[in-house]
């Protein structure tokens, strides 16, 4: 009963450790592995197919980039923050109207 | 699935942001009308362009060796429809492109057309097929937000492709190339992406079941069998 009640959060469980697992393996028989962005991976394509370099591709519009990866991360991490924020707010806020509403 | 900034000819770049602008225009209509119709509505479009925010930040290792990111847009695909869908997604994109320099300006339109209206679109679809068939819903969910988010990188593809075709082999050879790349990278990160979305649509169905209803986004007695079930 408690198995198919959570069954959803038990399959998830397993998903991500599945995921973890297959990265473990594949980081371990490809030494050279860089786990580079794809889009970086792609970008490195274009320049192969056109035969023009990387490095003359300039960006149509100015664009600011993080100076490192440090600030690049955290703004990731804010990113995510920010939708974590919005979820966990609208989900306390049914959570709450379902208690009101029962009393 | 980023274009990078400066890697679109000008052309293309224009192409696809005038294929999303009209995409963006409606779907920005569209939720005008929904959040006026229903006070409830803005929660639920809060807590699936929320798991926008946060899958699209996580960039993941995946099997080819390099690392690749969730889209997250196959839940609010299910809820709302592609075409507000693409306007979550593209507020993500902007916010990528201003403060984190993946993806850019010029190269915006692009990546709204994958990540915001293509990817939607296929998971939406699959969604709208299956909907009215005895096929379990939270399979449905599955398949759906899977959809989503391989299309969004086999989109991807595609726009590289048809902007740099191979000179052996032309378009076709490019798009083998970048589908090796993108799609490749993405299977793994797919799959597990749609069995956490499937979690979150079994909450929003536990907590709040009547929005569901109203939105007609199953039909009343799945999701009564459901809720029952829980």
């Amino acid at each position: 009963m408690m198995l198919r009640r959570y069954r959803f959060e038990i399959l998830a469980i397993l998903a991500i450790l599945a995921f973890a697992g297959l990265f473990v393996y594949t980081s371990s028989i490809l030494g050279d592995a860089e786990f580079a962005g794809s889009d970086t991976i792609g970008s490195s394509q274009i320049a192969k197919i056109t035969g023009t370099p990387e490095e003359e591709y300039r960006p149509l519009v100015w664009q600011w980039a993080p100076p490192s990866g440090e600030v690049e991360s955290g703004l990731f991490a804010l990113q995510a923050a920010i939708g974590g924020i919005v979820v966990g707010w609208f989900l306390g806020y049914w959570k709450g109207l379902n208690k009101q509403e029962m009393e | 699935m980023h274009i990078m900034e400066g890697f679109l000819p000008w052309q293309w770049c224009a192409v696809w942001w005038l294929v999303a602008l009209p995409c963006l225009a409606l779907g920005v209509h569209q939720l005008n009308k929904v959040l006026s119709a229903d006070r409830e509505a803005l929660p639920l479009l809060g807590v699936t362009g929320g798991f926008v925010f946060i899958l699209s930040s996580l960039k993941l290792p995946s099997v080819t060796g390099s690392c690749s990111h969730p889209t997250g847009t196959g839940l609010s695909a299910i809820c709302f429809g592609p075409w507000i869908t693409a306007v979550v997604a593209a507020i993500v994109l902007l916010f990528q492109a201003l403060f984190l320099a993946h993806g850019g300006l010029s190269v915006l339109g692009a990546n709204i057309v994958s990540m915001g209206i293509v990817g939607p679109i296929a998971g939406w679809g699959v969604y709208r097929v299956l909907r009215d068939t005895p096929v379990n819903m939270y399979l449905t969910v599955f398949l759906a937000c899977a959809f989503a988010d391989l299309f969004t990188y086999f989109t991807t593809s595609l726009e590289l492709a048809l902007a740099y075709p191979a000179e052996v082999g032309g378009i076709g050879s490019s798009f083998v190339v970048f589908m090796g790349i993108f799609a490749l990278t993405q299977v793994p990160l797919a799959i597990v992406e749609a069995i956490v979305l499937v979690l979150v649509f079994k909450y929003i169905v536990q907590l709040r079941p009547g929005i569901l209803i109203r939105l007609k986004v199953f039909t009343e007695g799945k999701i009564v069998a459901a809720v029952r079930d829980a």
